[in-house]
């Protein structure tokens, strides 16, 4: 069941149409990756659909309520965790948390339990009375998203959650969105970082200049390139022309490279389906395979395939 | 009711978090009640408008007590300026509050940490000029609300409406210069009125200081705690419909303009 569903979504800032036309589904308890370069679209949707600034075309219904409709309802069922974090400076984590638990209802006993404890998983009770701006960049970023584990929306959209954070961080806050999403929240992770969308996703759609240009699971979406998949293989034995064409008989198989007589690459789709045939391809001929290396492409193949940039060109040329 | 008791909260919060900014204007106006008043008291020829008044310093004590008030209420309108630039009003606009409980929180909050700043001053006030009755003190107290209230209004509307900061504070040191110069703060208005029918001051002036909230607020202490000028509705009926005026522009402006931004 779709908790959020957008119809052609537009945003247009002047002569800039930052979000264009977005036709979105996004399923109950899922994490849903938008990915793209910054300046794609991604802030932009997550701000219009959590009623902080209003489209100025289409709709989406968040919950079961229209965004333009029901705003007041809307946000009662969703938590943001904002790119920047949106602390003002004098502030301390603490006050900035216990009074976000408070404003989103909960109870004395409640909030102080689960301010601490968040302020603990996040590594920030040490530092609850610093003020905001004392604290490093990465430092800042934990409070904005303890704001969101502490508040446990039905729906929580995290942008850029891992931006600033060391390597141990960021495995430490991937572990957290993806005990959030085992609580019950549906996710909508905005991220310009191709592994993250690719560990947490469910389903990612990825967005450039303001339009989705596709939108489904990471593996599908990685199947979906022809010939992406690559496997390298080494035989004892130079392998017979039969087997060569046997080999590209294979409709999974799109080319076939032979680097030495006993060096072959080849660029396939379903990897994990094809491989146990053309090992019993090369035992039925009698040519031992000495050595099988298989590689998948990347929701970075996938942003190339799509867009004819990598994420870092696209990044350099977004307005 | 309780989002508005929360944002306050958060305002109050952060009124008290500005140390260094408040130490200042603390001691600005100490400086203006304790010397700037007592210099003026010596300098300033009695009989040229003092009349029944004992001193310069019985006079201008209730206007240095409104000038704190317009400071610190007006300070509202500062840390929404700095939100919308910095977009923490994303933050503020995300949260399960309708924009009408945010607005009137805020508008709120900017009122009562006037009045909260004011106390002191006032107590100060009334140890040197005398205590007013209850019923008159509850009109004081009542009609500084409508005031602080108008002026954290003004000072909001300011703020959503100017992004820029450099600009903002010029607003703000027009809006002081203005309110605070054609007022009845610093001079009585009976004298401004008879410098304005000598032709010694321009007419704009003299209707702008008789308009003027900060004029009515100061004159209603001044009526009470040292019967001049004499107490009439006209002071109550300006700080309402400054109140009013205010109040609903800086709502209108926080919710309609600060989307946009």
């Amino acid at each position: 069941m779709a908790v959020i569903r957008t119809i052609d979504l537009t945003k247009r800032f002047k002569d800039l149409v930052a979000v264009d036309h977005l036709n979105l589904d996004i399923e109950e308890g899922e994490i849903f990756g938008l990915l793209g370069p910054n300046g794609a679209g991604k802030t932009t949707t997550v701000l219009m659909l959590s009623t902080v600034i209003k489209p100025t075309g289409g709709t989406a219904v968040v919950g079961e309520y229209d965004i333009g409709k029901s705003p007041d309802d809307v946000r009662k069922l969703i938590g943001i965790c904002f790119q920047e974090p949106k602390l003002l400076w004098v502030s301390t984590p603490w006050d900035v948390l216990n009074w976000h638990a408070k404003v989103c209802g909960l109870s004395t006993q409640e909030r102080k339990k689960r301010v601490k404890q968040v302020l603990e998983d996040v590594n920030m009770w040490e530092h609850r009375r610093k003020n905001v701006h004392g604290l490093s960049g990465g430092m800042r970023k934990r409070v904005e998203i303890a704001k969101i584990l502490i508040q446990r929306p039905k729906i929580a959209f995290i942008d850029e959650p891992t931006a600033q954070i060391d390597v141990v961080g960021k495995h430490k806050i991937w572990n957290m969105i993806q005990e959030l999403r085992e609580e019950g929240t549906t996710i909508i992770l905005a991220t310009n970082e191709l592994h993250e969308a690719d560990i947490l996703s469910d389903r990612v759609g990825i967005m450039h200049k303001g339009k989705l240009l596709i939108c489904d699971t990471p593996k599908t979406l990685k199947d979906s390139i022809l010939g992406g998949d690559l496997v390298e293989i080494r035989l004892e034995k130079e392998a017979t022309q039969d087997a060569f064409d046997e080999l590209k008989s294979f409709h999974e198989v799109v080319d076939v490279v032979t680097v030495k007589p006993t060096n072959l690459k080849v660029h396939l789709n379903k990897v994990e389906e094809i491989v146990p045939k053309i090992m019993e391809l090369f035992m039925k001929r009698n040519l031992p395979v000495t050595s099988i290396s298989m590689s998948e492409p990347s929701l970075d193949d996938v942003f190339v395939h799509y867009t004819g940039l990598t994420i870092e060109e696209a990044q350099r040329k977004s307005p | 009711m309780k989002a508005v008791l929360h944002i306050i909260e958060y305002d109050f919060r952060n009124f008290f978090r500005y140390k260094w900014w408040l130490a200042g204007l603390i001691s600005m106006n100490l400086a203006d009640l304790l010397i700037m008043a007592v210099v003026y008291n010596k300098i300033v020829n009695p009989d040229l408008f003092l009349g029944q008044l004992k001193s310069y310093f019985n006079f201008f004590a209730p206007g240095v007590t409104v000038l704190g008030l317009f400071a610190s209420a007006f300070m509202i309108g500062r840390e929404v300026n700095m939100e919308v630039r910095r977009e923490i009003h994303h933050y503020m606009l995300s949260l399960p509050i309708t924009r009408l409980e945010l607005a009137v929180g805020r508008l709120l909050a900017g009122g009562l940490r006037g009045m909260m700043y004011m106390t002191p001053l006032l107590l100060i006030t009334f140890l040197f000029l005398g205590f007013p009755s209850p019923s008159q003190l509850l009109i004081i107290l009542g009609a500084l609300m409508l005031l602080a209230t108008g002026i954290s209004g003004l000072s909001i509307a300011a703020a959503v409406s100017i992004t820029s900061f450099e600009k903002f504070v010029t607003a703000r040191g027009l809006i002081y210069y203005v309110l605070f110069f054609c007022s009845s703060i610093f001079y009585p208005s009976s004298l401004i009125r008879t410098l304005g029918q000598d032709g010694l001051i321009p007419q704009p002036i003299v209707v702008l200081a008789e308009l003027n909230p900060l004029s009515s607020g100061a004159d209603l202490i001044r009526s009470f705690l040292i019967g001049t000028p004499i107490f009439t509705l006209e002071m109550i009926r300006n700080l309402a419909i400054f109140s009013m005026i205010f109040s609903t522009t800086s709502t209108l402006a926080y919710v309609k303009i600060i989307e946009r931004k």
